[in-house]
């Protein structure tokens, strides 16, 4: 354990330094030997990270004339994920997703840099190995593990707020600048207008359509041309990270994230052809319900997973317009595409590194679902098309290459009789112990065996929780973890508990970005003593 | 009068049972609808039997160049869609009960030499996976073909 006094200003030291074992450790020394609120202390590590997050661009120019793609900030990500989820686990355990966030954070920071070698992260050190390209004097260390060598580059500066006459003026404008890619515009009209605490709803709500109507049309060999919804990502961190700060405390989480929603590229095609079909097919309906009476039937649910599975992106089309058509609501019909999300899960996905894809698109639903839940926007028919063209689009992106045999999982059924056998109040340490060992079908048999047992999910949902936390350098774990608590919570269909197994299959079988647990090992030196 | 008149005639906003004129009526239509349902498959199966029967004559006298033409139809910048793709493992079924050791071999070769773009198709063709589907394929001596997957 690292020694010295600890204080904000060498937790921000560390952070820009891309020293993140050492911020981690100063993080943890600032809660529970300090005694600072949690709040102040993750603000800090934010605002550290905030001028270091942006890109000039999500594609990259190479010498060569090939393009590439730019990751997209995902720190933000993190803290977001693991901040709503500190309800959702015990005491004692509540604050590793955060503690998870720390770690990961001072990795994931200039990116541009990170990808073409000079600054380190987990990109330049996992993603593009440049150690093999670029070694340092010794060969056994990594220096693209950190710490830095210069300062991490500012690509986007602060501006002031932009002031307008009126919220309906500034929304508008606020939305053309992110849409023609005028960040500096757009930064400054956010700034301005969320100085009124009675913007803040409206922003709120606006922010978040801005987010999710830019998505590609398709990831088929689109390569780096694509956001994977990391625009409806980023807006809804926005949103809980600021109600969580307060919004006079906002700056640097708006800092973090607005100027982003208007970078290149901007990928409307998709929202422009839903667009189309959502003035043909619905524009003599009327308005459609949130929630209506006539949510989907079994045969429904089984039609609408059979063509998100298997068919095309316009039998999806089609598969919504009808229902929607028969007098669905909104939310009824997303509840339906959650559920057959999980199948995908449960019953086709094996390889480790495919899952990543589909995982984001449910996340994207997950913000999607948020914003028809929390707020009203005419446009929000359209978001239901989107949702479900992306998770869809997800599966047919994977199934573009054919399976490779060596990762085949056999059938979750082969455990059951073996999980069965185990007592009930055993059950979550086994199931535990089975997501830490990654075996997937035996942990997926332990949830089934749990489910069919006990009404109990609380415990349940919190032991996978728990278990996803365990491994580092992923701030994808933790936002999965809540998008998967919440789309259970929330789900009506008489399928909800499939959320769960699938939470499970994704938590058991997901690549992991490192074997090993020190940041859980930092946290329980802290945290468990 | 018709099973629609009699459920109208016959709810306040509840359903009720349908009459015995409306069961009978029902009744017919099914097996009607299951013969032809029936008579529908048995044509499916009699044509995909001849399909198949084609693509082993073609599997078995093709050469190792034609052979590995056909599995580059497969990568994802060839393919013209999922549809496609998810049918290479029938295809690697077919291909492991119709083609001998050594061209298995040759095709084995050709991918694992092309890296890991095309380590998943290397794989199913790797001798240990077609011992596993040679085994998996085994079918009765009556059976006209190996159990090969349909879909």
């Amino acid at each position: 354990m690292a020694g010295g006094t600890v204080s904000i200003d060498r937790l921000k030291e560390e952070i820009t330094g891309a020293q993140y074992r050492e911020a981690a450790e100063t993080f943890c020394r600032l809660i529970v030997e300090e005694g600072q609120p949690l709040r102040n202390v993750v603000h800090s590590a934010v605002s550290a990270a905030a001028p270091f997050v942006q890109v000039p661009s999500h594609l990259m120019k190479k010498s060569d004339g090939e393009m590439r793609g730019v990751n997209y900030d995902h720190t933000i990500l993190g803290w977001r994920g693991a901040l709503k989820l500190t309800p959702h686990l015990s005491r004692e355990r509540s604050l590793l997703p955060t503690v998870q966030a720390m770690w990961y954070a001072p990795q994931g920071l200039n990116i541009w840099e990170q990808i073409i070698c000079e600054f380190p992260g987990h990109y330049a050190r996992d993603s593009e190995k440049c150690n093999l390209k670029y070694p340092g004097e010794d060969p056994d260390v990594d220096r693209f593990d950190g710490p830095a060598w210069s300062p991490p580059k500012l690509h986007f500066e602060d501006h002031e707020p932009i002031r307008t006459a009126s919220v309906d003026e500034g929304i508008g404008r606020l939305l053309n600048a992110i849409s023609e890619g005028d960040r500096a515009e757009a930064y400054g009209l956010f700034l301005g207008l969320a100085e009124d605490p009675g913007n803040r709803e409206r922003l709120k709500e606006a922010i978040l359509f801005a987010g999710i109507i830019d998505l590609q049309d398709t990831l088929i060999n689109r390569g780096g041309y694509q956001n994977i919804g990391h625009k409806a990502l980023r807006a809804r961190a926005l949103v809980d990270i600021a109600d969580y700060f307060g919004w006079d405390n906002a700056h640097e989480i708006i800092y973090t994230v607005v100027p982003d929603l208007g970078c290149s590229p901007r990928l409307y095609g998709l929202w422009t052809e839903i667009s189309n079909v959502a003035k043909v097919e619905l524009s003599q309906l009327g308005p459609i319900p949130k929630r209506s009476h006539a949510p989907l039937t079994e045969r429904e649910l089984d039609q609408l997973t059979h063509t998100l599975l298997w068919g095309g992106p316009y039998e999806v089309n089609a598969i919504i317009s009808t229902l929607l058509r028969r007098g669905t609501g909104l939310l009824d019909v997303t509840d339906g595409i959650a559920v057959a999300y999980q199948r995908y899960l449960m019953d086709v996905l094996e390889h480790p590194g495919a899952f990543s894809h589909p995982m984001h698109s449910f996340d994207y639903l997950n913000v999607v679902n948020h914003w028809l839940r929390t707020y009203d926007n005419p446009h929000q028919v359209k978001a239901v098309y989107m949702a479900a063209r992306f998770v869809n689009d997800a599966f047919r992106a994977n199934a573009m290459s054919p399976r490779d045999p060596k990762v085949e999982l056999p059938p979750r059924s082969e455990y059951r009789p073996y999980a069965d056998k185990v007592a009930i109040d055993r059950l979550l340490p086994v199931l535990q112990e089975a997501i830490l060992a990654q075996d997937a079908p035996r942990a997926c048999a332990l949830a089934d065996s749990y489910l069919d047992r006990t009404a109990e999910r609380k415990d349940l949902l919190e032991t996978i929780t728990f278990a996803a936390c365990h491994w580092q350098n992923d701030p994808h774990v933790m936002r999965n973890c809540i998008s998967s608590i919440e789309e259970w919570t929330a789900n009506r269909t008489s399928r909800r508990d499939d959320i769960i197994r699938g939470y499970v299959k994704h938590q058991s079988r997901y690549i992991k970005r490192a074997k090993v647990h020190e940041c859980l090992d930092l946290y329980g030196q802290h945290f468990f003593r | 009068m018709n099973g629609g008149d009699s459920m109208a005639s016959n709810t306040n906003g509840t359903s009720v049972a349908p009459t015995a004129d409306t069961v009978s009526d029902v009744e017919a239509t099914e097996h009607c609808a299951l013969r032809d349902a029936w008579l529908l498959r048995n044509a499916t199966a009699e044509a995909l039997l001849r399909a198949e029967e084609h693509v082993r004559r073609l599997v078995e006298r093709a050469d190792v160049a034609a052979l590995i033409a056909l599995v580059e139809a497969f990568s994802p910048a060839r393919s013209p869609g999922p549809e496609w793709t998810r049918s290479f493992e029938p295809l690697v079924e077919r291909l492991w009960a119709w083609c001998d050791s050594e061209r298995m071999a040759a095709l084995e070769a050709e991918f694992r030499a092309r890296g890991l773009p095309w380590m998943a198709v290397a794989n199913d063709l790797a001798p240990e996976r077609g011992a596993e589907l040679r085994a998996r394929l085994r079918q009765p001596a009556w059976a006209c073909f190996p159990a090969f997957t349909i879909g």
